[in-house]
């Protein structure tokens, strides 16, 4: 499709209102045909999906802020200080329920 | 680590939220504490990266996650398991990291009141982003990652609180709607506006940045704010 018609099917707000919609695998059929034919004559629009979907795709920042090394062992020091935590070897200790 | 490192392997988020690791959880005695400790072990990383996100100062990420820890502790007779564990601590977190900003929020009127306002800023600030450049990834590590990558990092810095949350639940951590909703306590309706308002803030600011309007080295302070 060339020209102006992909945006009289809808205009580009609405195709980028409907992204949310299009990964979850939701838009009804109208809604959708309607959407590829707007992205099929829209470079702005596909290059907008193309950052949605890696923004919607994040899981790889979840270790952006690892925890510094002696973190871990400081918590543990201060909740075996509280009396919440036992970090001793002591496989035996498993066995017992008091 | 100093030694004290938890008797058995690292648990994992699969493990933790199983009903068998809840009753070792609730188990009295050395036998509980040693479960605590390996949910510690393998909960921390995840839980301070969520606060992390929210929460700039290193130190007082930290403090907020023992304060997690410990309100884990005092609740968890009382958790019904009728969520996640995992579930229940983030929502604990995001009280917590509420519970601060709030504080913030409230220091900083006070201090804008008697006229102290310029020195705080100034203060905080540098606080802010010393923070960021000791903890963020060594440089070898951002380079690796493709500009685009990076510059959704940046932008996820740049998106308001609530906003923040609300992605990072979602799309980092990968929870549903409804568990999102639960931590943050408000509706999946309203998880579904703001996250889609979050990605596209996201898409709108890195597209700003490749098409070079601003400085992409500078994330607007986001995280400052409550963003409510």
């Amino acid at each position: 499709m060339s020209g102006w018609f992909y945006k009289v099917l809808y205009p580009c707000d609405k195709v980028r209102d409907f992204m949310y919609d299009y990964l979850e695998e939701k838009l009804p059929t109208a809604t959708s045909i309607r959407f590829h034919l707007h992205l099929n004559g829209c470079p702005e629009c596909r290059a907008y999906l193309f950052l949605y979907k890696k923004a919607a795709d994040a899981k790889a920042f979840r270790k952006e802020y690892p925890a510094p090394d002696a973190f871990l062992a400081s918590t543990l020091d201060f909740l075996e200080k509280e009396g919440i935590v036992e970090t001793g070897d002591d496989p035996q200790a498993d066995q017992e329920s008091w | 680590m100093s030694g004290n490192g938890p008797s058995r392997a690292i648990a994992n988020f699969e493990e933790i939220n199983s009903p068998e690791f809840l009753a070792q959880l609730l188990a009295k005695g050395p036998s509980g504490q040693r479960a605590f400790a390996r949910m510690v072990q393998g909960t921390h990383d995840r839980f301070l990266g969520f606060i992390r996100r929210q929460l700039a100062s290193p130190d007082e990420c930290m403090e907020v996650l023992q304060e997690v820890y410990l309100a884990v502790h005092k609740g968890l007779p009382g958790f019904a398991g009728k969520s996640k564990f995992t579930t229940w601590v983030f929502s604990l977190a995001h009280h917590k990291i509420c519970d601060r900003i709030s504080d913030r929020d409230r220091r900083h009127q006070e201090l804008t009141e008697s006229g102290e306002a310029a020195l705080s800023t100034e203060a905080s600030g540098t606080e802010r982003w010393d923070g960021i450049t000791a903890w963020d990834a060594p440089p070898d590590r951002v380079s690796a990652r493709n500009a685009v990558e990076g510059l959704i990092g940046k932008a996820i810095e740049a998106l308001p609180a609530q906003a923040r949350q609300v992605y990072q639940l979602r799309d980092v951590e990968g929870m549903s709607g409804e568990e999102s909703a639960e931590v943050m306590g408000i509706t999946p309706d309203n998880v579904r506006v703001q996250l889609h308002r979050a990605r596209k803030q996201i898409v709108e600011w890195v597209q700003e940045k490749m098409n070079g309007v601003g400085n992409a080295d500078e994330p607007r302070a986001g995280r400052q704010g409550n963003g409510k």
